[in-house]
């Protein structure tokens, strides 16, 4: 047994119990009554009392039954706690999952709450410190609160108000849950040797408690055997509709065109009716009502895969904005019925084709929806000083064709022929008569790109530095890769056209096409706008130590610096929603934060997980108080004593 | 004008005895277990030889004695003189002290009333067969007293006496007790009506009259409130006489104690009485003073 406030029961019993004794001294106010002589009266007081008030007070059952009760409710205020666990002390480590699904309101308020109330109740029973404690047990406990990163709110304590409070302040995030992080964290703290000099149970291994509902998708990852972790599965419904993904593009052939992909998944066992609404800047511009078939039912209703919708809209929208497709049904998970995109505003390429005479090239770029196609020889590109060319506001992508210029000014480069000095690319040999072998027919330079019949007479065989991306490659050397230096790009094509079979398939036109959009695209491809619950907001290129306010979901007015090379990194990004970005005297950046997580929508609790290829079994039973607190019993035992205090002054005050 | 202020005395006695119970008290006498003297000849035996018609001895004539006594017929047989001796028949005193102090007032109902009418009941037995009767209320001291009263024409005066006294002051029994002695009234029976809860005792008192010819009865009358106090709480109890206070917090245990209290007391005063001649009665005043009288009293022979 131990006592959580015995020392506030001793300065209440310090007022108290001689307070009660007081009372017994006091003289009462009598009533008076006339008798015809007090002879028999007096006689009968000096029987029934002798003089000394201590054996006055020794016969008197009802100063007795109240001492009895002050007695009990100070032991109540002491808070008795009776340890029913035995054994010496443990260590604990609690793994609360605060990713999206625990914020599904199927258990009233959230998951996460419950899965709060469920550690707080964990850690009431935990054996504490107590200087009346019969036995000097103290459970050491963590806590770490995990989504797709882990946090740790606590370090290993026995003082149960630090625990709660680190409990308390775990907060609700959007992320996915991802647990091997803080299972490393847990391990790597609980591992921490000689860091409490008395505590002799630092050898043991830390027990996990975890708290999650189950969605976590990186199980496979972890190694802790069974014994090690005990799960506690928090949830209850799987009904959810969300939005899973979501792409705003703008078309290449009409930039004013914008075309909206959503899918949206219903994970429930009932079909769902629901409106999907899209809206930019908050208005509403479209409301389309779809029906979602129920998840497949297998047998293991885990893998039941979600009834999925996907909604199409399209409309014409030539400014900057945030768009917004939104599932109108009101289910348990909130965070994935928006998702947000943020348009940029449309924006036609203007490309300068450096070149001694190329028709096939000159056709290919025109055939491309550019602002503007120029046309330069070497002679007149050499000529031009950097200071020309030095903003990227003349020229979007600069195509060198069979040119070395002397000097490259900063800009995005589609080079033919031998690739340019100094972005550490050499050429070790010509190289004749190439196939392909292999591309990447995902990147977006080579969508719908078949490569299959290009053969080049001539090549150069290039050699590559580690971080440049090979998108195809000939038999004996790479054919296209992807480069970037000194703040430029440079997608790299080691061989002349004209000198290969390319001109005359489809696929030259496409990736001319693809190739210029691509690098279109990098312009401001450092800001990254449509970001997932948790990937960093990242801008480049600033000036060192500039301070940007960011205003997120949540807050407001949050201050960060650059960096000294010009970056600012923005990790907080653990809620869904649209992010501000302010620094002075530019205009402001938003960036948009989604879910779309098809894991995390399905909030299904999964009430048995897979370790190590061994299988977790919830706890079925809530947790519950492996001590018992003894307060309520003796508030009982004054209850009872009040009422027999109550019957015993009724029989002595009848006669 | 006799008859006017006779039937508002019947009237008033009425109010003490009703005319039912006078009927049946007509029946009785008061008795003395005592041949006691009295002081005029009356209906009853005294130790004295006298006139009389009863017969008690012969005595030889010496000289001086009164010839009409001599037994000439006991001459004519033996030529001896013997003087015939009679058993004098005189009047047999009833001496009723009632107590009159304040406590006597409380009770529900009252003692006063108890004690009153049983005065009256007594007195009116005694009157009725000319007995000699002295009727005494007293409270610190005698406060009043009707002496020699004897026969029917007394009633009215005694009823008068009885409902006029007013009870109040002190109970000084001791000084009451000297003061009827003093008074010389004369041997007889003595009847004593009170609470005999008195701070000072009652046993010089009692001495005092068991000392003398008496035939003492002690009547002790108590309200039914003091012998089953019905009190409750936390109480400052004042006593009427002496404005004493005791404070009491009533509990079963405390009650318990006045109930073996009170016990011991009337049975000390028992006791007391018993071993001395004099007989003890103890009366409640919720009881009716017809049935104590008519059957108590006439059980323990004070009336037949």
């Amino acid at each position: 047994m131990e006592w959580l406030t015995p020392l506030t029961a001793f300065y209440a019993a310090a007022v108290s119990v001689p307070l009660l004794l007081l009372l017994y001294f006091l003289k009462l106010k009598r009533r008076e009554q006339i008798v015809s002589s007090t002879l028999l009266w007096k006689r009968a007081v000096q029987d029934l009392q002798v003089n000394a008030p201590f054996q006055r007070l020794r016969r008197n059952i009802l100063l007795l039954l109240q001492l009895l009760m002050l007695l009990a409710l100070l032991l109540a205020l002491a808070a008795p706690i009776l340890a029913l666990t035995a054994g010496g002390a443990r260590r604990y480590v609690l793994l609360i999952d605060r990713s999206a699904s625990m914020s599904a309101t199927d258990i009233k308020p959230t998951r996460l709450d419950q899965a709060k109330k469920q550690a707080g109740t964990f850690v009431e029973s935990l054996r504490g410190e107590s200087f009346f404690s019969l036995r000097g047990a103290r459970d050491q406990t963590m806590v770490i609160g995990f989504d797709n990163h882990a946090k740790v709110m606590c370090n290993f304590t026995a003082d149960k108000r630090q625990l709660i409070a680190a409990i308390d302040r775990i907060a609700p995030g959007d992320g996915d849950s991802a647990l091997a992080e803080a299972v490393m964290v847990a391990q790597a703290f609980a591992q921490a040797p000689g860091e409490e000099p008395q505590n002799q149970s630092v050898r043991e291994t830390a027990k996990m408690i975890l708290f999650s509902d189950g969605r976590i998708h990186d199980l496979d990852e972890i190694m802790v055997s069974t014994d090690e972790l005990t799960f506690h599965c928090i949830g209850e419904s799987t009904e959810n509709v969300g939005v899973t993904a979501m792409q705003a593009r703008r078309s290449y052939e009409d930039p004013d065109r914008i075309d909206v992909f959503a899918t949206v998944a219903n994970y429930g066992d009932e079909p769902a009716t629901t409106d999907v609404q899209l809206s930019i800047n908050n208005d509403v511009r479209a409301v389309k009502s779809v029906t979602i078939p129920s998840g497949k039912t297998g047998d293991d209703s885990d893998d039941a895969g979600p009834g999925k919708v996907a909604v199409n809209f399209a409309l014409s929208y030539a400014e900057a904005g945030v768009l917004q497709v939104k599932q109108l049904l009101r289910d348990s998970l909130a965070s994935d019925d928006a998702a947000w995109a943020i348009l940029s505003p449309p924006k036609r390429l203007s490309v300068l084709l450096v070149t001694n005479g190329n028709t096939v090239l000159e056709l290919a770029l025109k055939a491309c929806p550019l602002a503007g196609l120029d046309l330069m020889s070497p002679a007149q590109f050499d000529a031009n000083g950097i200071s020309d060319f030095s903003a990227e506001k003349a020229y979007d992508v600069i195509v060198l064709d069979n040119h070395l210029p002397a000097k490259l000014p900063k800009c995005r480069y589609l080079v033919f022929g031998r690739p340019p000095n100094e972005i550490d690319v050499s050429v070790a040999e010509q190289l004749e008569n190439q196939v392909i072998v292999d591309w990447r027919p995902k990147h977006a330079v080579l969508k719908y790109v078949s490569l299959t019949n290009l053969f080049a007479q001539e090549c150069y065989k290039m050699v590559l530095p580690r971080d440049a991306e090979v998108l195809a490659e000939f038999n004996e050397s790479p054919a296209l890769a992807l480069l970037r230096r000194k703040g430029s790009v440079f997608l790299l094509a080691g061989f002349d056209v004209l000198k290969t079979t390319w001109p005359f398939e489809p696929s030259f036109v496409l990736f001319c096409y693809n190739a210029v959009s691509f690098l279109g695209m990098q312009v401001g491809q450092n800001q990254q706008v449509n970001l997932q619950v948790g990937e960093p907001i990242v801008i480049q290129g600033l000036a060192p130590g500039v301070t940007a306010a960011i205003d997120g979901p949540g807050f407001s007015d949050s201050e960060i610096k650059a960096s000294s090379a010009g970056t600012i990194r923005f990790p907080g990004t653990d809620r869904v929603g649209i992010y501000g970005l302010r620094i002075s005297q530019q205009l402001p950046r938003l960036f948009a934060v989604n879910l779309l997580d098809p894991l995390e929508s399905n909030i299904g609790p999964r009430r048995e997980i897979v370790l190590s290829g061994q299988q977790v079994q919830a706890r079925e039973s809530a947790v519950t108080r492996a001590n018992l607190p003894l307060w309520p019993f003796l508030v009982g035992l004054v209850l009872i004593l009040a009422c027999l205090e109550w019957l015993i002054y009724n029989r002595k005050v009848r006669i | 004008m006799e008859k006017t202020k006779a039937t508002t005395a019947r009237k008033r006695l009425t109010d003490l005895l009703d005319p039912e119970f006078m009927t049946r008290l007509d029946a009785l006498d008061v008795l003395s277990r005592k041949i006691l003297q009295g002081k005029l000849q009356g209906e009853r035996r005294s130790k004295r030889h006298g006139q009389s018609v009863e017969f008690a001895d012969h005595r030889p004539y010496v000289v001086g004695d009164d010839l009409r006594f001599v037994d000439w017929n006991i001459y004519g047989r033996l030529e001896q003189l013997f003087l015939k001796l009679f058993l004098e028949e005189q009047d047999l005193t009833v001496h009723i002290v009632a107590d009159a102090s304040a406590s006597m007032s409380m009770g529900e109902p009252s003692k006063e009333l108890f004690i009153k009418k049983l005065a009256a009941a007594l007195g009116y037995v005694s009157l009725v067969n000319n007995n000699r009767v002295s009727m005494s209320m007293f409270g610190d001291g005698l406060t009043g007293q009707l002496a020699n009263m004897r026969g029917r024409n007394y009633l009215h005066q005694m009823a008068d006496f009885l409902l006029t006294a007013e009870c109040d002051g002190l109970s000084q029994f001791d000084t009451t007790c000297r003061q009827v002695v003093g008074g010389r009234i004369g041997s007889g029976v003595m009847i004593v009506l009170s609470d005999f809860l008195f701070k000072e005792g009652y046993d010089s008192g009692l001495r005092r009259l068991i000392g003398r010819q008496y035939d003492l009865y002690v009547i002790q009358v108590l309200s039914a409130q003091e012998l089953s106090p019905d009190l409750g709480g936390d109480l400052k109890l004042i006593d009427i006489e002496d404005a004493d206070v005791a404070e009491i917090t009533v509990s079963a245990a405390l009650a318990k104690y006045y109930k073996r209290n009170l016990t011991a007391y009337c049975n000390e005063l028992k006791d007391f009485c018993t071993r001395r001649g004099a007989v003890y009665v103890l009366a409640s005043s919720a009881d009716s003073v017809e049935s104590l009288v008519l059957n108590y009293l006439r059980r323990i022979r004070l009336l037949r």
